[in-house]
């Protein structure tokens, strides 16, 4: 008999946190089953981490991004994307705004890894807890979180396209004239 | 014993592509390993907030040269789910062999470099000129020999007539006989088996700990692909045989590449007989609507994701995307210690590592 990894998954979800979060399935034309599911409290995604290392899922990937919540407040919310068995489910939380940390779970799923790693570093997010936070992709000189923000192009070539280049190179002249 | 710490790389190491080991040592044999990531991060998952979604299709192209087509392809699939556009089934099988194309192109090229680098440069050569029968076929059909531009959202941009699906039979004939022969070479020869059986172990247990995906997976006795575990285009009605294999070494995860260009072969000569009449595409420029999607697609590299989130603008809200590669190098960590100083390249090429696709 085929196996309902979506029914089980379901069922462990009520165990194990009851009412607090949604979940629908969608099925498409060729019928591939995706699941999208919200957590009422970010610190379940462990529990859920847990279900999914039960289920012998894994991590396909993580996504932090910033959106406004009901009050048309910024903030962040990450949307965990579980394989289970082929069935793409993801499991979506919104990040405190006054701690802007959340519960690594790496630990518990170890695909989890770099993602996490490189969402701490893009959008300035604590992950608690990861056994190995040091920076993935970007260097230390650069702030964290910077997908926050928007950079000018001339700030990011270090105003190679504008005259904000000719202006160093003319002030570097004159102060050469004036020392002479 | 004297345990040391030697660098390998940033430049170099399998392929020229930038990425840095610092691997411990005892004597000649690897103890330990931790990698240094982000030589060629180009903030592209920021540009692509910053584009519109058609500019996007082509941004998308230019992520990585080796599986260009699974980027435009899985993310037109994404803006197709979330505007609820059918795609039409001509433009599905065209998309199916514009993949499998790229595949059989991809997987040449990596087991050439595999064969340079156990310096079996005749093999390499050889290889690489069986791969110009497929860089040709893409050259006269697309009219590129890298980036194809085949994919437009809600279908396909080519066409193929009578006279070209002939050319494409005739040249996937062409294809094999040669690769029989070099099947047989990567399985039989004694120097490239003493090179790569037994090396770079990565057990199923751990395969399935780290998540590693596509060839890397299915080399450790994993038996997952998306084309047949949620498939998408016309991989419901094409048969697709997995190749898996238990050896979980480098050989193992070769040979699964080399089986996989066997089936793409397969899959194309299908498509072609089969190849249901009809339009290419929708005809018209569809309004993407507020929502969000996940798209998979099979790369050569393994399982390949796109989750986009959409606002109602002509901007994506955020799009990620997950490349096969990104999975697998934390598996370097189990398949290197234990393994001699100068096994180093030839484990990080048995991964097929893209490092553009990684970093982004």
């Amino acid at each position: 008999m085929d196996r309902n990894i979506q029914k089980e998954f379901e069922e462990k979800l009520i165990r194990t946190i009851g009412q607090g979060f949604s979940l629908r399935w969608e099925t498409d034309s060729k019928g591939v089953v995706t699941g999208w599911c919200r957590l009422d409290d970010h610190s379940q995604i462990t529990n859920v981490a847990l279900i999914v290392s039960g289920l012998g899922g894994r991590v396909i990937t993580i996504t932090a991004y910033k959106t406004k919540d009901v009050h048309q407040r910024d903030v962040h919310e990450i949307a965990y994307h579980f394989d289970l068995d082929g069935c793409t489910c993801t499991v979506t939380i919104e990040i405190p705004r006054n701690s802007g940390k959340v519960n690594s779970i790496t630990p518990i799923l170890k695909s989890a890894d770099w993602t996490e790693r490189e969402l701490q570093e893009l959008y300035g997010i604590k992950v608690v807890g990861h056994p190995n936070p040091k920076r993935l992709f970007l260097d230390e000189t650069i702030d964290e979180g910077i997908m926050n923000k928007l950079i000018p192009l001339s700030v990011a070539m270090n105003g190679a396209t504008s005259k904000t280049l000719w202006e160093k190179v003319f002030a570097a002249t004159s102060k050469e004239v004036d020392t002479k | 014993m004297s345990t040391y710490t030697i660098p390998v790389g940033p430049l170099h190491v399998a392929l020229e592509e930038p990425m840095y080991f610092r691997v411990q040592v005892e004597g000649e044999t690897v103890v330990g390993l931790d990698i240094t990531a982000g030589y060629v991060h180009r903030g592209m998952e920021s540009l692509v907030m910053q584009r519109n979604i058609y500019q996007n299709i082509t941004l998308t192209e230019r992520l990585c040269s080796l599986c260009s087509n699974n980027h435009p392809c899985t993310y037109c699939m994404a803006l197709e789910k979330i505007a609820g556009i059918e795609v039409p089934e001509r433009a599905q099988y065209l998309r199916v062999i514009a993949d499998e194309i790229k595949r059989i192109a991809s997987n040449l090229f990596n087991a050439g470099i595999l064969a340079h680098i156990i310096g079996f440069d005749s093999l390499f050569m050889h290889v690489m000129e069986i791969r110009e029968i497929v860089q040709d076929t893409k050259e006269t059909i697309y009219g590129n020999r890298m980036d194809l531009a085949v994919n437009c959202i809600g279908g396909v941009r080519y066409d193929l007539s009578d006279e070209k699906i002939k050319y494409i039979r005739k040249q996937i004939d062409r294809l094999k006989k040669p690769l029989e022969e070099i099947i047989d070479i990567y399985m039989n020869n004694k120097f490239v088996r003493a090179r790569t059986e037994g090396v770079g172990v990565l057990p199923k247990e751990e395969a399935v700990r780290y998540g590693v995906v596509g060839p890397v997976a299915r080399g450790s006795g994993i038996d997952y692909d998306v084309r047949v575990k949620s498939p998408y285009a016309a991989y419901d009605k094409i048969k697709v045989n997995v190749h898996v294999e238990n050896g979980s070494d480098v050989r193992a995860r070769a040979i699964v590449r080399l089986r996989e260009i066997q089936e793409a072969v397969n899959i194309i000569e299908l498509c072609l007989k089969e190849l249901p009449d009809g339009p290419t595409c929708i005809d018209h420029l569809p309004e993407i609507p507020a929502g969000e999607a996940i798209a998979k697609s099979e790369a050569p590299r393994g399982e390949l994701i796109y989750y986009l989130r959409t606002n109602g603008s002509d901007k994506p809200e955020r799009l990620k995307w997950r490349v096969p590669t990104y999975m697998n190098w934390e598996a370097l960590n189990v398949m290197m210690p234990g393994n001699k100083v100068a096994d180093i390249p030839l484990i990080i090429t048995s991964i097929d590592p893209c490092i553009s696709c990684t970093e982004r």
